[in-house]
């Protein structure tokens, strides 16, 4: 552990009234945008999510994080005062998806590709010349 | 007014609303804000006065995002529903809430001015 708390801050992030703030230390994957019924109901519209092992996370103000079990397979993490969706976790595999939304500007991330298209909602159209994929990602991708 | 109906509700079923009537095309808002909120843009429609119920509504957390505006979510699933200006009478429902199929078609990008730095927002 001692050599990941030396490795530098590569982003920080928080939510919309600040009780839940985040440091991310390692490498974050490129961004990706999730078209599934669940996610688009959870945030209200299709999100956009990096990835970082869950070692490299430190959460402050822990407390005021609400998990909520959204699939056998999975839990969402959102500030229990306003809101705001902070996490997606595939549970026992280490990692963490963390919504793009909440870093702080300059995030040095890019949006790479769009995932479970055959979900998409109807309101909106996908023109940004990404891959999409039908479903999820391999993971090799993840 | 049409007889539509358009139903929708949070990801756990703890919070559900109907509205009467036909909707406005939604606006897709690109502030720093909802951004935070969403982790996504925050899409939204209108629900004019009188023309919406919510069932469930003591599941709803309303938060103050700024003075005189609150964003409602499921506080049981963190499902983000609305956007009120309060006294306003008027609702702003997420597009992502709705039960499919909805119908409606993003028509305008607003505050493209203070989008992510993680995608190329649309030109207008």
């Amino acid at each position: 552990m001692a050599d990941i708390e030396q490795a530098p801050v590569r982003a920080t992030g928080h939510c919309l009234c600040g009780a839940v703030r985040i440091e991310i230390r390692g490498p974050l994957r490129d961004v990706v945008v999730c078209h599934c019924g669940q996610c688009r109901r959870q945030h209200g519209a299709p999100p956009s999510y990096t990835s970082a092992s869950w070692p490299n996370v430190t959460i402050h103000g822990e407390k005021n994080l609400k998990w909520f079990q959204s699939s056998e397979q999975a839990r969402r993490g959102f500030c229990r005062i306003c809101g705001s969706s902070l996490f997606w976790e595939p549970i026992g595999q280490g990692r963490v998806s963390i919504s793009a939304g909440c870093l702080v500007k300059p995030t040095g991330l890019r949006t790479v590709r769009h995932i479970f298209v055959a979900e998409k909602g109807d309101f909106y159209d996908i023109t940004d010349g990404l891959e999409k994929l039908p479903q999820s990602m391999t993971a090799s991708m993840a | 007014m049409s007889d539509r109906r358009a139903t929708g509700g949070c990801l756990c079923g703890a919070v559900r609303y109907q509205i009467e009537g036909a909707l406005a095309s939604p606006s897709a808002c690109h502030c720093g804000q909802c951004r935070r909120a969403h982790g996504a843009l925050g899409v939204y429609t209108l629900a004019p006065a009188e023309r919406y119920k919510i069932k469930g509504g003591r599941n709803i957390t309303w938060y103050e995002s700024s003075p005189g505006i609150r964003r409602g979510f499921c506080r049981n699933c963190g499902s983000k529903l609305f956007w009120e200006r309060v006294g306003s009478g008027q609702l702003d429902v997420t597009m992502g809430s709705m039960d499919q199929p909805t119908g409606l078609k993003i028509s305008k990008h607003i505050h493209l001015e203070d989008a992510g730095d993680y995608y190329d927002p649309p030109s207008r």
